[in-house]
């Protein structure tokens, strides 16, 4: 879920001549930790929202912010979870962007708040299907920083995601599957694993 | 003795032309000086001698109707009235543009310069002087004289091609200015290269014709062009219709976001037990079915209406780009103006 908002934060069409755009979403977000104690799974939807700003002709900067509550499943704690993150990204070719973001993301049970600090570097390619109104979308990221209270920084970070873009008009809309894993060192003879999982509804809207 | 005679030789022969003009200017003007204090006697001489074949030095056109304007003047005063018209009509016969001050000149000159001038007919039109002309403020102005009158006809012509441009064409008696517009008859600017004026008349007095002709350049100046956009070729356009590779080719594009939807979920950790998959087959089935329909509504209909749209939006640009372009320099075209100058060659015409 949160890997979705992050990476489609920092989306807009490499050829878009928007200056402005908005796009509300909605993710249905699975997210797996297994801490030593066995695969914990909760499951929930998780709605925000994404500005993009064109500030050049082939440079953007976003915002987004999301949140929701995850359903644990059984023996597993419910949990609340919000990100605001911010993003820049840079068209190198007319298919390619490069993009570097932070984020701040927050877990909450009623047990405790974990926070952690991402930073990301990755791309995002686009190829239009005949007649440019539907374009296929890959995304992959390294996390090279990533700081989590109470833990010590994963090992292997990355992120990577893949969808379809319809534009209809001033309006695109998205779908998308995306992962967001973390594995963590072993810490006592325990490697703690983490995983986000997310399938993302978008819906882009020009205001300007 | 023959050393000398050898040196005076080559002392004659190397007088400069300047030189030369300078003794007929003198002279000239020491028969002027005699005139003005009246005495003719001592002027008429010397006007004879410049007039004269054997007169060793050069004698500008000029000069020489000057001398035969100034032997009939002085022969008025002398009483030789037919000498007088017969000098008179030499000095008109060279240059129809000849005329006597009636400020400097008595009644009896006058009349008798008249005569001459009713007895010898000629036309004439002054060489063109160079001019920088706006037509749309301006005129190119020509001057045409017939010595009595005469019935003259004024005509324009590029040299070599085209047709000609009446300018006048009517009864005169004297010295006339003509003014061109820069336009032909079909009210189109004269386009650049040389051009003749070419006068010719008909005496109402004698029956007796003449003619004349001049020549000119004409150049245009105008402001630098800007050239129109170039038509959009195949690389400047969006492709409107989709290609039969291209159909298949969304096939395979969406076949490949939907592979990579699940590779991406196959690279969830395997300790964690995979990672909604099912959200991944959910994507992957929306590619699919996308590169099918996309590859269907290519094969079957094939046009692209937004690529339409836009080719049409950068062709209304460009033509109306070039409407401005066209414009502007239509306006400097109309803002050509003429520069006029002499051009080699004057005199009696065909």
């Amino acid at each position: 879920m949160i890997v979705a908002a992050a990476i489609l934060g920092g989306a807009a069409p490499a050829g878009a001549q928007r200056a402005l755009t908005v796009a509300p979403l909605v993710s249905l977000v699975e997210h797996r930790v297994d801490a030593g104690f066995g695969v914990e799974r909760s499951l929930g939807p998780i709605v925000g929202a994404v500005g993009t700003l064109r500030v050049g002709p082939r440079l953007e900067a976003a915002v987004r912010a999301v949140g929701g509550r995850l359903i644990g499943s059984t023996g597993v704690l419910d949990r609340d979870v919000g990100e605001l993150g911010v993003e820049a990204s840079v068209v190198t070719v007319p298919w390619l962007a490069l993009q570097a973001g932070a984020a701040r993301r927050a877990y909450s049970t009623k047990l405790g708040r974990q926070t952690w600090t991402l930073v990301s570097l990755g791309g995002t390619a686009r190829m239009a299907f005949a007649g440019d109104a539907i374009h296929s979308v890959w995304r992959a990221g390294l996390l090279p920083a990533v700081s989590a209270s109470g833990l010590r920084g994963p090992d292997t970070a990355f992120r990577a995601a893949t969808g379809l873009e319809y534009r209809v008009r001033t309006t695109t809309l998205c779908v998308e599957y995306s992962l967001e894993r973390y594995d963590f060192p072993a810490e006592a003879g325990v490697r703690r694993l983490e995983q986000v999982s997310a399938v993302t509804l978008l819906l882009e809207l020009r205001l300007r | 003795m023959r050393p000398l005679a050898l040196a005076a030789i080559v002392a004659t022969a190397t007088i400069s032309p300047l030189a030369a003009q300078g003794s007929t200017a003198e002279l000239l003007g020491q028969a002027h000086e005699f005139y003005e204090r009246l005495e003719v006697e001592r002027a008429l001489p010397l006007l004879r001698q410049i007039v004269s074949p054997n007169w060793p030095f050069e004698v500008t056109r000029e000069q020489r109707v000057e001398a035969y304007k100034y032997l009939g003047a002085c022969l008025t005063l002398a009483g030789k009235r037919d000498s007088a018209v017969l000098f008179f009509r030499a000095a008109i016969e060279r240059d129809p543009f000849t005329e006597l001050d009636p400020n400097l000149f008595t009644p009896a000159q006058l009349a008798t310069f008249g005569e001459a001038q009713r007895r010898t007919f000629a036309v004439a039109v002054r060489p063109v002087a160079s001019a920088r002309v706006d037509p749309r403020t301006a005129r190119v102005t020509f001057t045409v004289v017939a010595t009595h009158a005469a019935l003259v006809d004024v005509k324009l012509s590029a040299v070599g091609t085209g047709p000609r441009q009446s300018l006048f064409q009517g009864t005169m008696d004297g010295v006339r200015e003509i003014t061109w517009d820069g336009l032909f008859s079909d009210r189109r600017l004269a386009p650049q290269g040389r051009y003749a004026l070419a006068v010719a008349g008909r005496s109402r007095l004698t029956g007796t014709s003449d003619s004349a002709r001049v020549y000119f350049d004409l150049r245009h100046e105008v402001a630098p062009l800007e050239d129109t956009l170039p038509a959009l070729d195949r690389g400047a356009l969006l492709p409107e219709r989709i290609s039969p590779e291209a159909a298949r080719r969304d096939v395979a594009k969406g076949l490949g976001v939907a592979g990579a939807a699940l590779v991406i979920a196959g690279a969830a950790n395997g300790d964690l037990g995979g990672g909604e998959r099912g959200g991944a087959v959910v994507v992957a089935a929306t590619a699919a079915v996308t590169g099918v329909v996309a590859f269907l509504v290519g094969r079957g209909h094939g046009a692209i209406p937004q690529n339409i749209v836009a080719n049409a939006r950068r062709r209304a640009e460009r033509d109306s780009a070039n409407a401005s372009v066209r414009g502007r320099n239509a306006g400097r075209i109309a803002a050509t103006v003429l520069l006029v100058s002499p051009a080699a060659g004057e005199g009696p015409g065909p």
